[in-house]
C-alpha cells in the first residue's frame, strides 16, 4: 500500500493493556537498567505461583500519576522455551512467529545475522541462546540505591517461590549525554506512532511525496491494532499475531549483547584520518555514522556540527535523503542511513517505511576514558533492545538485508563499517571527490548473547499466570 | 510477417521454466529432498550446470486468495505444484541435454515425485517430459543479458582487485601509484 494512502479514522491505543517502555521511551529517566534472564526448573503450576508475583508489579504504558515517574518500573518478556515453561501448549506457542520459536541462535539464522567467528552463539555469554533463558526482567531505577533495592526484591521473591532463578544478567547505565561508548549521543532517532509520539513526525514518521510526514500505524510496534498493511483494509482485519489471548497488545522484542572494542576503533580511525582530508578524524567518523558525535546529522550539517543541536528536539531527525542521492554530504554506507534510509532508496519510501523499529538500548560497562588508545580489558558496549510487530520483516530485514549487505545501496560487498566485521576484512567507500576508501574494517562490534522474545500485553500476562492461555 | 520475439530469451541468455503437478502425497518428501540439498559445505547440485547465472526449485502449496481486496471466488490448486526456473547462457536444448545426464539423480528425486515424469527421469524422455512442462516467461529481466558467467565471474573478480588495489594505494604520490598500478595490472 502507498505510504501516502487514505486510513480509516484514528485508532485508539489501550495503554492500559501495553507494557510500559515499548511505545513511550523511559529512556532519559531512567539512569540503571538490569536485564535479568529467568530460568525455571520446575513444574509449571510452580512457576505461575512466582509469575504471578512478578505480573502484579508490571509497569503499564498508562500515564504516570500526577506525572511522577515511579522509583523504579518492571517489565516482562518471554522466550518460546519460556511460554513452554508455564504451560502454554504447543498448539499456542506454534501461533507463534517462526523466528520467534526458532530463536536468535538458530545456526541458520546466525549466520544470516553476522554471528559467526567471535560473535558465534558458541561464543556467547553462559546461558544466552541456549534455550535455558525462559522470563527477562527489565528493571529500571532512577538511582542506584532503588535499583539495589528493586533487585533484591526479585532474588527475595525467586528465592521464596524455588525453581526459579537467574542465570544471566546485565547491568547498564546511561553515560553522561545519553552517548554511546563510540562517543556519540544515541537512541533519539524513533518512529513517531500515531496516537503515542505524533509530535515526532518530522523525520520520525513516513516521508510523503509532498513533503510531510504521517505517524505510523500502531500495529507496526504493537500486535492487535492496525499496521501499515490492514489500515486502509476495507474488511478492517488485524495483522497476524499469536492467538488469543496471547497476542493482542503484546510485541516481540530482540536484545542482543553488542560489545564495542572502543581503543581499537579510536585507533583505526586515528590511522585512517592521516589519509583523510587533512587529517580530520572527527568528520571521518561522522561519515561512518551519518551525525557529528551530538547527533548532528550529516545530511544537514556537512562541515561541522551545530553546536546548538538538541537530541530531543522534535526537529532533530527532520531530514530526507531526496537533495543528497549522491552520498557527497552523509555517505550511502553510514549506520543511520543504511539502518534507516528514509527516501533514498527512491519509489518516495516505500521500499524502507516496512522496516522501523523502537529502540531501547543501553550502554553497559564503564567508559573507556577519552584519549585511552589501549584496551583496558573491561566489558563495555551496548545493550541492544528494539521492539517491533515482526522480528524478520523489522529487525532481520535491517540486520541482514540493509547493515549485513550493500546490494541495495549499490555498495557491493560493503557492510555497515560501524558494526565491523568478525574477521577484520571489508572497507566502506566514503563518497566524496576523490573517493575515500575506509579500510581496514575492524572488528569494532562482537555480539556475545542474544535473544528472541515476546513482551505479553497486561490480560496476556494474567492469563499467562493463571494458567489460563490453553 | 513480423516475427514474434522469443520472450525466453534476452541478449545470448535464456530463462526456462516449467511448472509440474507434485504426486498427491509427495510434497513433504519432496520438500525435505529439496531443504536437504542446502548445505554450507557443498555446492548445489545446480553447480554441476556451468551455464547457470540463477536457478531454482520452489513449491507453490496453493493460490493466496484475498477476498478482502475484491477477489470474487475463491480459486484453488488441485495439487501443489513444483517450479523449476534456471536463467542460462546460450540455447535451451544443449542445456536441457546437460542437465538430463548430470542431474539424473537429482532430477529422479525431484521430477520423480511428480504426475507424468517419465519412471526413467533422465535423457531423452526428461527432457521431453521438462519441453512438454515449460511456461514461457512473462517477463524475463536480467540486467547483463549479454554477459555469460565466465564474463560475469571474470568481471566481479576485476571489481575486487580493483578495489583492493584503490584502497591499498591511497596516498601515494603520482610516481608510486604508477609504479603500484604498472605492477598490479601490466603495463
Ligand atoms: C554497537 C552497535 C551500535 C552502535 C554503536 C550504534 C550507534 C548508533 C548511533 C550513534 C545512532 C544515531 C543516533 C540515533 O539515530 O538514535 C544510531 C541509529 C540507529 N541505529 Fe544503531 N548502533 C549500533 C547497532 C545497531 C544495530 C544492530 C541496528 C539494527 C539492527 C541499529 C539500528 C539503528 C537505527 C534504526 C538507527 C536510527 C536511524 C534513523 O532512524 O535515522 N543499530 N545507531
Amino acid at each position: 500500500m502507498a505510504p501516502g494512502a487514505k486510513q480509516h479514522p484514528p485508532v485508539h491505543i489501550d495503554f492500559g493493556d501495553i507494557q510500559g517502555d515499548i511505545l513511550r521511551a523511559y529512556g532519559n529517566t531512567y539512569d540503571c537498567t538490569s536485564y535479568a534472564f529467568v530460568h525455571i526448573d520446575c513444574a509449571p503450576e510452580q512457576a505461575r505461583a512466582w509469575f504471578s508475583g512478578v505480573v502484579d508489579h508490571v509497569t503499564t504504558a498508562n500515564p504516570w500519576p500526577r506525572g511522577e515517574k515511579p522509583l523504579t518500573t518492571l517489565n516482562v518478556a518471554l522466550t518460546a522455551p519460556g511460554l513452554r515453561a508455564l504451560g502454554v501448549s504447543d498448539d499456542k506457542v506454534g501461533s507463534f512467529s517462526r523466528e520467534f520459536r526458532e530463536g536468535m541462535s538458530d545456526a541458520a539464522r546466525a549466520v544470516l545475522l553476522g554471528d559467526v567467528g567471535p560473535s558465534a552463539p558458541s561464543q556467547w555469554e553462559r546461558g544466552l541462546g541456549t534455550g535455558e533463558t525462559h522470563v527477562l526482567l527489565t528493571i529500571n531505577a532512577q538511582q542506584p540505591v532503588d535499583h539495589k533495592r528493586a533487585l533484591g526484591k526479585m532474588k527475595a521473591a525467586m528465592k521464596a517461590a524455588g525453581g526459579v532463578r537467574v542465570i544471566y544478567q546485565e547491568d547498564t547505565e546511561m553515560l553522561p549525554g545519553a552517548r554511546e561508548h563510540f562517543g556519540y549521543a544515541d537512541g533519539f532517532a524513533q518512529p513517531a506512532v500515531e496516537g503515542a509520539t505524533e509530535r515526532k513526525v518530522r523525520g520520525g514518521g513516513i516521508p510523503l511525496q509532498d513533503g510531510g510526514w504521517r505517524a505510523f500505524a500502531p500495529g507496526e510496534f504493537i500486535l492487535g491494532y492496525p499496521d501499515e498493511d490492514t489500515r486502509v483494509d476495507p474488511q478492517r482485519r488485524l495483522p497476524n499475531m499469536p492467538a488469543d489471548p496471547l497476542g493482542r497488545s503484546g510485541t516481540y522484542m530482540v536484545w542482543r549483547k553488542l560489545y564495542q572494542d572502543v581503543a581499537l576503533w579510536r585507533r583505526t580511525m586515528r590511522a585512517a584520518a592521516k589519509l583523510y582530508t587533512a587529517g580530520d578524524e572527527d568528520l571521518l567518523s561522522a561519515k561512518v555514522v551519518g551525525r557529528w558525535a551530538n547527533g548532528t546529522p550529516l545530511v544537514t550539517h556537512p562541515d561541522a556540527p551545530d553546536d546548538e543541536f538538541h537530541p530531543s528536539s522534535s526537529q532533530a531527525n527532520d531530514f530526507r535523503y531526496d537533495d543528497d542521492l549522491d552520498g557527497m554530504r552523509c555517505p550511502l554506507g553510514s549506520h543511520i542511513r543504511r539502518s534507516n534510509p528514509r527516501d533514498a532508496l527512491g519509489w518516495g519510501g516505500s521500499l524502507s517505511f516496512r522496516h522501523r523499529m523502537i529502540r531501547r538500548g543501553m550502554p553497559y560497562g564503564a567508559v573507556l576514558p577519552e584519549g585511552v588508545m589501549e584496551d583496558d580489558g573491561v566489558d563495555r558496549g551496548l545493550v541492544f533492545v528494539s521492539f517491533q510487530a515482526s522480528i524478520s520483516r523489522q529487525f532481520e530485514g535491517v540486520q541482514v538485508q540493509w547493515l549485513n549487505a550493500g546490494n541495495i545501496f549499490g555498495l557491493g560487498n560493503d557492510k555497515d563499517y560501524l558494526l565491523g566485521d568478525p574477521f577484520g576484512k571489508g572497507k566502506m567507500t566514503i563518497q566524496g571527490k576523490p573517493p575515500f576508501l575506509l579500510s581496514p574494517q575492524e572488528t569494532f562490534v562482537t555480539t556475545r548473547g542474544g535473544e528472541y522474545l515476546f513482551v505479553p500485553g497486561m490480560t496476556a500476562l494474567a492469563a499467562l499466570a493463571d494458567g489460563t492461555t490453553g | 510477417m513480423l516475427r514474434r520475439r522469443d520472450p525466453n530469451v534476452v541478449g545470448q541468455a535464456y530463462g526456462f521454466q516449467a511448472m509440474t503437478p507434485i504426486r498427491p502425497g509427495e510434497e513433504d518428501a519432496l520438500r525435505a529432498y529439496l531443504e536437504g540439498l542446502y548445505d554450507d559445505d557443498r555446492p548445489s547440485p545446480l553447480a554441476k550446470l556451468e551455464r547457470t547465472h540463477i536457478a531454482r526449485w520452489v513449491i507453490i502449496t496453493d493460490f493466496v486468495n484475498d477476498r478482502a481486496w475484491g477477489q470474487r471466488r475463491a480459486e484453488h490448486l488441485e495439487l501443489p505444484y513444483l517450479v523449476f526456473t534456471s536463467n542460462f547462457d546460450g540455447d535451451l536444448d544443449s542445456y536441457l541435454d546437460e542437465l538430463c545426464s548430470k542431474l539424473a539423480t537429482e532430477a529422479a528425486e525431484v521430477w520423480g515425485r511428480c504426475v507424468g515424469c517419465p519412471v526413467q527421469a533422465e535423457g531423452a524422455a526428461l527432457k521431453a517430459y521438462l519441453k512438454h512442462n515449460q511456461v514461457d516467461c512473462g517477463l524475463f529481466f536480467t540486467p547483463y543479458g549479454d554477459a555469460t558467467v565466465p564474463v560475469v565471474k571474470d568481471a566481479l573478480a576485476q571489481r575486487e582487485q580493483m578495489i583492493a588495489f584503490a584502497t591499498d594505494s591511497q596516498g601515494l604520490d603520482p610516481a608510486a601509484l604508477q609504479a603500484a598500478f604498472v605492477r598490479e595490472f601490466g603495463g
